[in-house]
C-alpha cells in the first residue's frame, strides 16, 4: 500500500479535525488554518488523481483494515479524486472572493466559528465523494446540512435566520427520505457497503424479487437528494438561503453543497443500484421531467426577480435542472454531460456571485435599479460578470457552451426525450439570455449622475484575484474541455 | 502558408480593434489613418487570399474530439468574404465623418473593426461549429454598437437585439448538434453531410430540427416572425445600420442558412418536403410583410430597415428553393442588396448627420440642397425597385428564374410576392425621391438654409456603392459565372 | 446601319440628360427659369428633328439590328427594326415632331421649361428604344424607363394634386410593368428565346403539362401591359393623370405612351407566346371580355364626365380597347383594323388633347359647359376639333371609320362564338356614345343657344393668346384625320400585310 492511498482518508480526517481546532483559535488564525487545510486537501487530491490515473484502476481503502461487512470503506477512482480537487479549488476561490464581506457581515467573535463550519463542510463533502458506505454517506449528509445551516445563519439578520430555518426543514426532510431509502435497501439486501448492496441488488433484480421495495428505496433516495439539491418543485428554500447569506456562503452553497448531493445520487445510481436497474425504473423519467421544469421555471423566476443575488440564486435552480435533465436521460453521455455541468456550474455560479458582490459594492444596493452603470465603476467585476453571463447563456469559448453541447449531443437519438430536451435547452438559453444579458446591458448603461463609488482592481486584491482565477477557470473549461471530459469518462468507467 | 492567411485576415482586424484603446493618438486624424490603413491592408490581404485560393484547411483550435475551429476558403465563403472586404474600407471611411460629432468614438470604432474580422470568420468557417462560434461572436460584438448612444431607446433596442440574436442561436444550436451527431463529418460539404443510415428513418424529426435550425439562423436575417429587432436596432449610428444591419449581420444569417441548407443537411433530403413549403411560405410572407411595414413607417431609417427585412427574405426565398439556381439567385441578391442598401442607408445617414432630420415628411426639397446625396439615394431607390439596368433587377431576375424553374406552386406564389414587394418598394422609395426633387409649389426653400451636402468621406462610399449598382446592373455576367460555378458544385443548374 | 439605329435612341437621351443637368445647376444657383428661351427652342427642336429623321430613316431603310452588351445571361440589349417597330416609331416620331412645336409655344410662360424639355427629349429616346427593342427584356427595360421618364412630365406644375396624380400614374404603371415581368419570368422558362419572332418562340414540349400555369402567367401579363393601355380594371390612372399634366404631356401620354402598352402586348402575345397557344383558351376570352367591357364602360364614363380633359382621358380608355379587342380576336382583318386604329387614334387623340390644351391655356376653360360659343372666337380651332371628333366617332370619310370597319369585319369573321357579333354591337354602341360626348362641344361652340350667349361675350372679351405654334399642329392633325380617311390604301396595305405575317397567313392586299 502506498502512501498516496492514505490521502483520501487523511484529507477527510484533516478537515474534520481542523474544525474543532479552529474553534479555539481567533478569527485570523482560523482563516489561515482553513486556507492551509483547503490547499493541502487540494494538493492531496491532486496527488491521488495522478496516482489513480497512473494505475488506471480504482482502489479501496479499508479503515482499520476490517474486511467488508464490518469495516468502513473508501473507494477512490479518477472521478472522485478529480471532484475533490476541483471542489477544493472552488472553495478556496470562494473564500478568497468573499473575504471582505465576511469581515463586514460576521461579528468579530464569531468569525472563527465560520471557519469551523467551512472545514466541516469540506470534510463532509470529501466524505460524500469518497465513501463507499451508504450509512457513512448519510452521516456526512447530516453534517453537511448542519454546517451549511451555520454558513447561512452566521450573518445574523432576520432573513438569514428564517432562510436557515427553512433550509433546515427542507434539508431534514430530504435526509429523512434518504434515510428511509437506505433502510429499505438494508432491509432487502442486508448490507450498507455500496459494493455489497450492488451485488445483492443485481441478484434481486435478476430474480425480480422485492422489486417494489427496490423501486421505493430508489425513489425515496432520489427524492431525498433532489430536495436537498433544490430540484425544481423543492427549491423554495434556495433563493433566500443563497440570496441573503454572506458572499462566500452563497458561493460555496450554490456551487458545492448541492453538487455534493448530486454526486452522492450519482453514486447511488451507478454503484448501489446499478445503472441497468436505474435506467429501467421510471424514476429517471420523473427526474427528467422535473429537471426540464426546473430549467424553465428557475429562469422564469429569475427574470421576475429584481434583486441581483436572488436572480443568480434562481438561476441555480435552472442549472440544477440541467443536471437532473442530463441524469434523467439515463445514458452515459447524459451522465457525462451532467457531471461536466456540475463542474461548469460550480465555476460559473461562484464567479457570478463574487462578481455580483463586486458590482453591488460599487453601487448603493442589491436592487436592480442600483447597479445601473456598475460595470464602469468596478471594471473587473463588470468583465467577470459578463464572462459568467456569457458562459451561462452558452457562448462558445466559455464552459457553459460545452456543457450545453454535451447535453444536446447526449439527447440526440434518444427517441422520446430528444425533442423535449432540445426545446427545453433552446428556450432555457433564451430565458438565460433574457435575465443575464439584461443585467449585463444594465451594468453597462451609464448613469447620469454617478451613485456609488468607483472600485479599482488594487482596492480588493483577494477578490480581484479570485475573479481573475474564476474567469481563467471558466475559459479553461470552455476552451480545453477535452482532458476534463476524458477524465470524467474514465472516472465513470471506474465507478462501478 | 496560404492557409495561414485565412487566420491572419480574421485576426488582424480583431487585434487592430483591441490595440485601439491602448494606443495614443495625438490627433483624430492619426487614429483615422491607423484604422483605415489596417482595414485596407486587411481587405487587400483578403483579395490576395481569394486570388491565391488556399486549398487546405487551417485548424486554429480544437475544442474536443472532432469539434474544432477550422478555417477554409470555399465558393460561397469566398463570395461573402469578398463582399465584406470590398465594403468595409468604404464603410470605415464613412464612419469617420459620421462619428466626428458623436461621443465615445473610440469604443465605437473598436467594435466596428472587430466586427470585420468576425464576419470574415463566418465566411471562412470550415465546419458548422466554427460558423456557430463566429455567429455568436458577431451578436456580441455588435451589441455595443447598437447600444452606442446609450439612450433609453438604444438600451431597449440593444436588449431586444440580443434576445433575438441569442434566441436564434439557441435554435440554430439544435441543428448544429444534429449535424454533429448524424453527419459523416462536421465539415461543410456541397450536398450535405447527413448520414441517413444513422438517423434511423426519423425523417420527420430531422426535418423539424432543420426547420428550427433554419429559423434560428434566420433570426439574424430578420425573417418574420423574428423581424422586429431590425427596425428597432436602427437607433444605432448609421455606419452600423448600414453596414451591419443591412449587410454584414443580416447576410451572415442568410449565409448561415444557406450553409446548413446546402452544405450540412443537404437539399436531397429537404426538397419537396413540408419543411420546404413552410419555409417558402414564411419567406414569401416576410417579403410582403417587410415591404408593407416599410410603407407604413415614416422614420427614414426605420423604413429602410423594414425594407431590409423584405429584401433579406428574397435571399432566404432563393435559398429555400433548394436548387443550385436558387442558391445562385440568393447569392446574387445578397451581393446586389448589399450595395443597394448600403447606398441608401449611407444617404439616409448623411441626411440625418448633416441636418438632424429623421422623418420622411421633413425631407421636402432636399434635392436642391444635397443634390449628390439625393441623386445617389434615387439610384439606390430605383435599384431597389428593380428598374432594369440597375443591379436590383438582375438579382430579382435570377431569383425569379430559379423560382419558375423550380416548379413548386409556392415558388410561383413567391414570384408574385417578389413583384408585389417590388411594387411596394416603388411606393415607399419613390415617394421619397419625388419628395426630394419635386417638393411642390408651395415649398419654401428658406426652411433648408442650414442644409449642405455631405463631405467627401461620406460621398466616396456612397458613390462607390452607386457605381457598383450600375456596373452590376449592366454587366452582371462575370459575377454570375462565379456564382454559377459555385452553385454548380451542388448539381446541374 | 447599326449606328443609325442607336443614334435616335442615344441622342435624345443624352441631350435630355444635359438639359436636366443644366436646369438643375440653374436651380441651385437660384436663377429663375420661367419660360423657354430661344436657345432652348432651337436645341430642343434641333435634337428632336435630327433624331426623328434618323429614326424614320432607320425604320424604313430595312431590317437593321444592333446588339449591345448583355444585360442578363444570354439576353443582350438588342435592337431590331421590324414591322411593328417601324409602325410605332413612325407614329412616335410624327407625334413628337408636331407636339414639340406645340409644346415650345405652350411652355413659354410656364416654370421649369428646361426640366420639362429635358424629360421630353429623354422620353422620346426611350420610346424609340422601346419600339426598336428586339427582345422582351430590352423592351421591358425601356418600358420601365418610359414610365419613369414620363412621371416628371405629369407632375410638372408641382401642385399637390399633380404630384398625387403622378404618383398614382407611377404606381399603376409599375403595377402593370410588374404584371408583365411576372409573365416574362415564365416565358423565359418556357420559350426558346426571348427574341421577338413573328408567330412566337414558345417551346411546346416544355409547356407540356404546365399549360395552366403558363396561361395564368400570360393572362397576368396581358393584364399588366393592359394597365398602360388603360384596360379595365386598371384604367383609373388615365382620368387622374391627364387633367393635371401639361397638355403636350397629356397629348403624348394619350396618343403614344398608352400605345406602348399595346405594343408591349403585341410583342408578348404575337412575337413570344404565339397565337396558336392562346387561341380558344380562357385567356383569349378573358382578354376579349375585358377589352369589350372597357370599350363600353370607357365611353359611358366619358359621356358622364364634365371636365373636358378627363372626358378625353376616358375616351382614350375606351378607344385603346378597340385596339386591344382587335388584337384579341387573332384574326387578320380585325388586326388590320387594330393597327389602323393605333395610327388613327394616336393622331386624333393627340389633336384633341392639344385642342383641350388650347382651351385651357388660352381661355382657362376646363369644363365642357364653359365652351359654349367658342366657335366665334376660334373658328379654326373648333373646325379642327370637329374634324377630329368625326374621325374618332368613325363617320366616313374621316379615318376612324376605316379602322372600325376592319375591326367589325374581323370580329364577324372570327370564329369566337358569341363575341363575333357582340363585339361589333358594342363597338357601335360605343361609337354612338363617342358621338354623344364629343360632338356636343362643337355644337355648343358654334351654336351656343341663349344661355350660352353670356359665355360667348366673355370669350370675346378675353384676350386669346393662342400662338401660331400651338394652332399649327392641331390644324395639321385635323387635316390628317380626314386625309387619312380619304386615302387610306397604303396604310391598309401595310397593316394587312403585317397582320397576315403575324398570323402566319397571306395578307389581304
Amino acid at each position: 500500500m502506498e502512501l498516496v492511498q492514505n490521502f483520501p482518508f487523511m484529507s477527510i480526517i484533516l478537515s474534520l479535525f481542523s474544525g474543532p481546532l479552529c474553534s479555539i483559535l481567533n478569527g485570523k488564525w482560523a482563516k489561515r488554518v482553513n486556507t492551509a487545510v483547503i490547499i493541502l486537501v487540494g494538493a492531496m487530491s491532486a496527488a491521488v488523481l495522478v496516482f489513480v490515473l497512473d494505475t488506471g484502476e480504482p482502489f479501496i481503502y479499508r479503515m482499520g483494515h476490517f474486511p467488508a461487512p464490518w469495516g468502513n470503506e473508501i473507494r477512490v477512482g479518477v472521478l472522485e479524486a478529480f471532484m475533490a480537487g476541483f471542489f477544493c479549488v472552488i472553495m478556496l476561490l470562494c473564500m478568497m472572493g468573499g473575504a471582505r464581506e465576511r469581515e463586514q457581515h460576521i461579528e468579530e467573535s464569531k468569525r472563527n466559528l465560520y471557519y469551523v463550519m467551512v472545514n466541516l463542510l469540506l470534510c463532509s463533502l470529501l466524505a460524500l465523494i469518497y465513501t463507499n458506505d451508504l450509512f457513512t454517506a448519510y452521516v456526512f449528509v447530516e453534517i453537511n446540512t448542519i454546517s451549511a445551516c451555520g454558513l447561512i445563519m452566521i450573518r445574523q439578520t432576520g432573513r438569514t435566520i428564517e432562510a436557515a430555518t427553512r433550509y433546515m426543514i427542507m434539508s431534514l426532510l430530504g435526509s429523512g427520505l434518504l434515510l428511509l431509502g437506505i433502510c429499505h435497501l438494508y432491509a432487502v439486501t442486508g448490507h450498507l457497503l455500496m459494493s455489497n448492496i450492488a451485488q445483492q441488488v443485481q441478484v434481486l433484480a435478476a430474480t425480480y424479487q422485492y422489486h417494489t421495495t427496490l423501486m421505493v428505496a430508489l425513489g425515496l433516495m432520489s427524492v431525498g437528494l433532489a430536495i436537498k439539491s433544490a430540484l425544481y418543485p423543492f427549491h423554495a428554500w434556495l433563493p433566500d438561503a443563497y440570496g441573503y447569506s454572506t458572499l462566500s456562503s452563497s458561493a460555496i452553497l450554490s456551487s458545492l453543497v448541492s453538487k455534493g448531493y448530486i454526486f452522492l445520487l450519482l453514486k447511488i445510481f451507478y454503484r448501489v443500484m446499478g445503472f441497468q436497474v436505474v435506467t429501467e425504473s421510471r424514476v429517471v423519467n420523473v427526474l427528467f421531467v422535473f429537471g426540464i421544469l426546473g430549467m424553465l421555471m428557475g429562469s422564469v423566476n429569475a427574470i421576475r426577480t429584481e434583486d441581483l443575488k436572488r436572480m443568480i440564486s434562481y438561476s441555480s435552480v435552472a442549472q440544477i435542472g440541467y443536471i437532473y435533465m442530463g441524469l434523467g436521460l439515463a445514458t452515459e453521455a447524459g451522465t457525462v454531460a451532467s457531471i461536466y455541468h456540475v463542474l461548469s456550474h460550480a465555476a460559473t455560479k461562484s464567479l457570478l456571485f463574487v462578481a455580483a458582490a463586486g458590482l453591488t459594492d460599487a453601487s448603493r444596493g442589491n436592487h436592480f435599479k442600483d447597479i445601473t452603470g456598475a460595470g464602469y465603476r468596478n471594471k473587473l467585476a463588470g468583465v467577470a460578470f459578463t464572462t459568467g453571463s456569457l458562459s451561462m447563456v452558452g457562448m462558445p469559448m466559455f464552459s457553459g457552451f460545452i456543457s450545453k453541447l454535451f447535453f444536446a449531443q447526449a439527447a440526440v437519438g434518444h427517441g422520446v426525450k430528444m425533442l423535449p430536451t432540445f426545446i427545453a435547452l433552446a428556450i432555457s438559453t433564451i430565458l438565460n439570455a433574457i435575465y443575464f444579458m439584461k443585467t449585463v446591458i444594465r451594468i453597462y448603461t451609464p448613469m447620469p449622475k454617478s451613485e456609488g463609488r468607483t472600485i479599482s482592481i488594487e482596492e480588493q486584491p483577494s477578490k480581484s484575484a479570485a475573479l481573475l482565477l474564476f474567469v481563467l477557470l471558466n475559459l479553461i473549461l470552455g476552451l480545453n474541455s477535452e482532458p476534463v471530459i476524458r477524465l470524467i469518462q474514465s472516472g465513470l468507467k471506474m465507478f462501478d | 502558408m496560404k492557409e495561414v492567411m485565412m487566420l491572419i485576415v480574421v485576426i488582424l482586424p480583431i487585434f487592430t480593434g483591441i490595440l485601439l484603446p491602448l494606443l495614443f493618438f495625438r490627433t483624430r486624424k492619426g487614429m483615422w489613418i491607423y484604422l483605415e490603413t489596417a482595414v485596407c491592408v486587411n481587405s487587400l490581404l483578403v483579395l490576395w487570399m481569394l486570388l491565391h485560393a488556399p486549398e487546405g484547411t487551417l485548424t486554429v483550435f480544437r475544442f474536443t474530439g472532432n469539434l474544432s475551429i477550422t478555417l477554409r476558403l470555399d465558393g460561397i465563403g469566398a463570395v461573402f468574404a469578398a463582399l465584406a472586404a470590398l465594403l468595409w474600407p468604404f464603410a470605415m471611411l464613412y464612419s469617420f465623418e459620421y462619428m466626428k460629432s458623436e461621443k465615445n468614438e473610440k469604443s465605437f470604432l473598436l467594435f466596428y473593426v472587430v466586427t470585420y474580422g468576425i464576419t470574415l470568420g463566418v465566411a471562412l468557417a470550415e465546419n458548422i461549429l466554427t460558423m456557430y462560434f463566429f455567429f455568436e461572436m458577431l451578436s456580441l460584438v455588435t451589441l455595443p454598437l447598437v447600444m452606442h448612444e446609450r439612450t433609453r431607446e438604444a438600451v431597449h433596442a440593444s436588449r431586444m437585439y440580443l434576445y433575438y440574436m441569442l434566441g436564434g442561436a439557441a435554435f440554430a444550436f439544435i441543428g448544429m448538434t444534429f449535424v454533429l451527431a448524424y453527419g459523416t463529418t462536421s465539415t461543410f460539404v456541397a450536398g450535405g453531410v447527413l448520414d441517413m443510415a444513422r438517423t434511423g428513418g426519423k425523417t420527420d424529426m430531422l426535418l423539424l430540427i432543420y426547420l428550427l435550425c433554419f429559423c434560428g439562423f434566420s433570426v439574424k436575417t430578420a425573417m418574420w416572425p423574428f423581424s422586429s429587432w431590425l427596425p428597432k436596432a436602427s437607433v444605432a449610428p448609421t455606419p452600423v445600420t448600414a453596414l451591419l444591419h443591412a449587410v454584414a449581420v443580416v447576410n451572415t444569417g442568410a449565409f448561415a442558412a444557406m450553409r446548413v441548407t446546402y452544405y450540412s443537411f443537404g437539399t436531397e433530403l429537404l426538397r419537396g418536403t413540408w419543411v420546404q413549403s413552410v419555409i417558402l411560405i414564411l419567406t414569401v410572407f416576410t417579403i410582403v410583410y417587410g415591404c408593407s411595414r416599410a410603407l407604413k413607417e415614416t422614420h427614414l431609417k426605420r423604413r429602410l430597415a423594414w425594407s431590409t427585412v423584405g429584401n433579406m427574405s428574397y435571399i432566404l426565398f432563393g435559398a429555400a428553393l433548394m436548387t443550385p439556381a436558387g442558391l445562385a439567385g440568393a447569392m446574387a441578391h445578397m451581393i446586389c442588396h448589399s450595395f443597394m442598401k448600403l447606398c441608401s442607408f449611407f444617404c439616409a445617414g448623411a441626411i440625418m448627420h448633416k441636418t438632424g432630420r429623421n422623418y420622411i415628411h421633413e425631407l421636402n426639397g432636399f434635392g436642391r440642397k444635397m443634390p449628390k446625396v439625393c441623386f445617389f439615394f434615387s439610384i439606390s431607390a430605383f435599384a431597389l425597385t428593380g428598374v432594369p439596368g440597375l443591379c436590383g433587377f438582375v438579382s430579382k431576375w435570377y431569383l425569379a428564374k430559379a423560382a419558375v424553374e423550380n416548379g413548386n406552386i409556392l415558388a410561383y406564389v413567391g414570384v408574385a410576392g417578389l413583384l408585389v414587394s417590388a411594387l411596394l418598394t416603388a411606393v415607399y422609395m419613390l415617394t421619397i425621391v419625388i419628395r426630394f426633387f419635386f417638393p411642390g409649389k408651395d415649398f419654401d426653400s428658406r426652411t433648408l438654409e442650414d442644409v449642405e451636402d455631405a463631405g467627401w468621406m461620406m460621398l466616396a462610399p456612397i458613390g462607390m456603392a452607386a457605381a457598383a449598382m450600375i456596373c452590376l446592373g449592366l454587366h452582371f455576367g462575370p459575377v454570375l459565372e462565379v456564382l454559377e460555378r459555385i452553385a454548380g458544385e451542388l448539381g446541374t443548374l | 446601319m447599326d449606328e443609325l439605329l442607336l443614334i435616335p435612341i442615344g441622342l435624345p437621351i443624352l441631350a435630355g440628360v444635359v438639359l436636366l443637368l443644366s436646369s438643375f445647376l440653374e436651380c441651385r444657383r437660384g436663377v429663375g427659369t420661367i419660360g423657354v428661351g430661344k436657345g432652348l427652342s432651337i436645341f430642343v427642336s434641333g435634337v428632336i428633328g435630327i433624331s426623328a429623321v434618323l429614326a424614320l430613316t432607320a425604320a424604313w431603310q430595312g431590317e437593321g439590328e444592333a446588339r449591345l452588351f448583355s444585360l442578363l445571361k444570354g439576353i443582350p440589349v438588342y435592337f431590331r427594326v421590324d414591322e411593328a417597330g417601324r409602325l410605332f416609331v413612325t407614329l412616335v416620331s410624327i407625334v413628337w415632331l408636331l407636339v414639340t412645336v406645340y409644346a415650345l409655344a405652350y411652355m413659354k410662360e410656364e416654370k421649369d421649361g428646361k426640366r420639362f424639355f429635358g424629360f421630353w427629349l429623354l422620353l422620346y429616346g426611350v420610346l424609340v428604344g422601346l419600339d426598336f427593342a428586339g427582345n422582351l427584356v430590352t423592351m421591358y427595360f425601356f418600358y420601365e424607363m418610359m414610365t419613369l421618364a414620363s412621371v416628371p412630365l405629369v407632375l410638372h406644375d408641382g401642385s399637390r394634386e399633380s404630384i398625387m396624380a403622378a404618383l398614382k400614374y407611377l404606381f399603376y404603371s409599375l403595377c402593370g410593368a410588374y404584371g408583365g415581368l411576372f409573365g416574362i419570368f415564365f416565358l423565359y422558362r418556357y420559350c426558346d428565346s426571348l427574341t421577338f419572332a413573328p408567330g412566337g418562340t414558345l417551346n411546346l414540349n416544355a409547356v407540356q403539362g404546365q399549360e395552366g400555369i403558363l396561361l395564368t402567367a400570360v393572362f397576368v401579363m396581358i393584364l399588366g401591359f393592359g394597365v398602360k393601355a388603360g384596360m379595365l380594371p386598371f384604367h383609373a390612372w388615365l382620368p387622374t393623370a391627364h387633367p393635371v399634366a401639361p397638355s403636350p404631356a397629356s397629348a403624348v401620354l394619350s396618343s403614344v405612351i398608352v400605345k406602348s402598352g399595346v405594343l408591349a402586348l403585341l410583342r408578348a402575345v404575337f412575337y413570344i407566346v404565339g397565337t396558336d397557344f392562346l387561341r380558344g383558351t380562357w385567356v383569349q376570352y378573358g382578354w376579349m371580355i375585358l377589352s369589350l367591357l372597357t370599350v363600353f364602360v370607357g365611353s359611358l364614363l366619358a359621356f358622364r364626365e364634365k371636365v373636358f380633359k378627363k372626358r378625353l382621358a376616358y375616351s382614350t380608355v375606351s378607344q385603346v380597347s378597340y385596339i386591344l379587342f382587335g388584337l384579341s380576336l387573332f384574326e387578320a382583318d380585325a388586326m388590320t383594323g387594330a393597327f389602323l386604329h393605333v395610327v388613327f387614334h394616336a393622331f386624333v387623340k393627340c389633336g384633341l388633347f392639344l385642342t383641350a390644351g388650347i382651351f385651357l391655356h388660352c381661355l382657362h376653360r376646363q369644363h365642357v359647359e364653359e365652351l359654349g360659343g367658342i366657335g366665334k372666337r376660334m373658328p379654326v380651332m373648333l373646325w379642327s376639333y370637329t374634324l377630329l371628333s368625326l374621325a374618332l366617332v368613325g363617320i366616313p370619310p374621316a379615318c376612324g371609320f376605316i379602322s372600325k370597319w376592319y375591326l367589325g369585319l374581323g370580329a364577324l369573321q372570327s370564329e369566337t362564338g358569341i363575341f363575333s357579333w357582340m363585339g361589333p354591337v358594342i363597338l357601335l354602341v360605343s361609337a354612338l356614345l363617342t358621338a354623344g360626348y364629343l360632338l356636343p362641344v362643337s355644337m355648343k361652340g358654334f351654336f351656343p343657344g341663349k344661355e350660352g350667349k353670356a359665355a360667348e361675350i366673355m370669350v370675346s372679351e378675353e384676350e386669346t393668346k393662342c400662338s401660331f405654334g400651338m394652332l399649327l399642329p392641331v390644324v395639321l392633325l385635323g387635316g390628317t384625320a380626314i386625309l387619312a380617311g380619304i386615302f387610306p390604301n397604303p396604310l391598309i396595305r401595310y397593316a394587312s400585310d403585317f397582320a397576315g405575317k403575324l398570323l402566319g397567313m397571306k395578307g389581304l392586299g
